[in-house]
């Protein structure tokens, strides 16, 4: 289940063309250069949205807003689902996650506490958008 | 799930050692929790958390069409789950497999099979109800029989051998004789004696086939299987005889003016 951590003092929230953009403080320096690496990403032919979960922050740009929620299940369950797997067949520290629907796919990545969800078409070079975050 | 569609899988996730060793785990699951095959290396615990947590995945993922494919990267290891059919292909492998060779077992070779399978013999996968209750109505050894007994592969070379070598014999025709003991030193105590005209016959009968004994029975059931040679009297005295010495009528518990049954031994 999605749990956005959230802030008490600094909320923004903005709402653009068909694009929810949910920013709840940005002091984490990791998260501000994760937060500028997907908006880079997010711009590329075939990506749909992102989300970016930190500890005390998230951020979601979907395209699709109706999708928002279902999209942030989504994306809480394969991090989750994700750790038990990896526990049990020893796969070690992981490193993404990637589902890939009839049409969509996720890819999802942990770096240290943020949590990094990108949706694209199938058609998107996912492996290319593992190594810019990783950059 | 039949028990042939699951060994069919098995042997195909088998070879997967073979052909890649890095891949260290291999099973084919459905979401029901139903285990298709297993290459043996993976506990049931280890599935049974799996299909858990890829079910989670799966409710969620139907807002993009569901699971067509699952992969985890992992520091050491990579697990994939390729969907095909409503049936699962779980394989984990080290990180240094070659991804070409991983892909092409798990997204094309595999999914391929079952679609085929699927399509080809579809009441293997599906439709197995019918064929379940055929298998518990029959025993088992009823059911291999006619497998083990091909019709034609076996008969025709029994029929051809019966022909060629063995050609078909008549069944050796029983003559009713009435016995005549006989004696004296010139007598062979083992050899009986038979009307020469019936002797003739059975030579006819048997063309090249050289009859050497005879088969006498009594009429009490006792039998025996001796040498036998042709009276030498040419009378018609002869006719319906049989001269039979002391020793084997001893044998018979018979004695001269009974009636045996006499037929000539075939070999």
């Amino acid at each position: 289940m999605l749990k956005p951590k959230t802030s008490t003092n600094e909320v923004e929230t903005v709402f653009t063309n068909a694009v929810a953009v949910i920013s709840v403080d940005e002091e984490n320096s990791a998260f501000a250069s994760l937060s500028a690496s997907l908006a880079e990403i997010r711009k590329l032919k075939g990506v749909i949205g992102y989300i970016l979960r930190g500890n005390t922050s998230a951020i979601i740009d979907l395209a699709a807003p109706d999708k928002i929620i279902e999209y942030a299940f989504l994306s809480s369950q394969m991090h989750d689902s994700s750790q038990e797997i990896t526990k049990q067949f020893n796969l070690g520290e992981t490193e993404s996650i990637l589902v890939e629907g009839k049409n969509v796919k996720v890819l999802c990545m942990s770096i240290g506490e943020n949590k990094i969800s990108v949706f694209m078409e199938k058609s998107a070079t996912h492996a290319w958008i593992i190594k810019r975050i990783l950059l | 799930m039949t028990e042939a569609y699951s060994t069919a899988l098995q042997t195909i996730i088998d070879e997967f050692k073979n052909i890649s060793p890095e891949i260290t785990n291999t099973f084919i699951f459905k979401k029901n929790g139903e285990i298709v095959a297993n290459n043996e290396t993976t506990t049931e615990n280890q599935i049974k958390k799996l299909i858990a947590a890829f079910n989670s995945i799966a409710d969620q993922a139907e807002t993009i069409g569901g699971i067509e494919n699952l992969t985890i990267q992992g520091a050491n290891s990579q697990l994939n789950i390729t969907s095909m059919n409503n049936r699962h292909l779980a394989t984990v492998s080290s990180r240094a497999a070659d991804q070409k060779i991983v892909k092409t077992l798990t997204r094309v070779l595999v999914p391929t099979v079952v679609k085929l399978v699927d399509q080809i013999a579809p009441e293997l996968s599906e439709n197995e109800l019918p064929q379940t209750t055929k298998l518990e109505d029959k025993p088992f050894e009823e059911i291999m029989l006619p497998v083990e007994e091909p019709s034609h592969n076996e008969s025709i070379p029994d029929a051809s051998a019966s022909f060629s070598s063995e050609p078909l014999l008549p069944e050796p025709p029983v003559n009713q004789f009435m016995i005549e003991k006989i004696g004296g030193l010139l007598v062979s105590a083992d050899t009986v004696r038979v009307d020469s005209e019936v002797i003739a016959k059975w030579n006819d009968l048997y063309g090249d086939k050289q009859i050497t004994q005879v088969h006498i029975e009594t009429l009490e059931g006792k039998t025996t299987t001796c040498k036998f040679k042709p009276i030498k009297e040419k009378n018609c005295n002869a006719k319906g005889i049989i001269q039979i010495p002391e020793k084997i009528l001893q044998a018979l518990q018979t004695s001269k003016g009974k009636l045996v049954m006499v037929k000539p031994v075939i070999t």
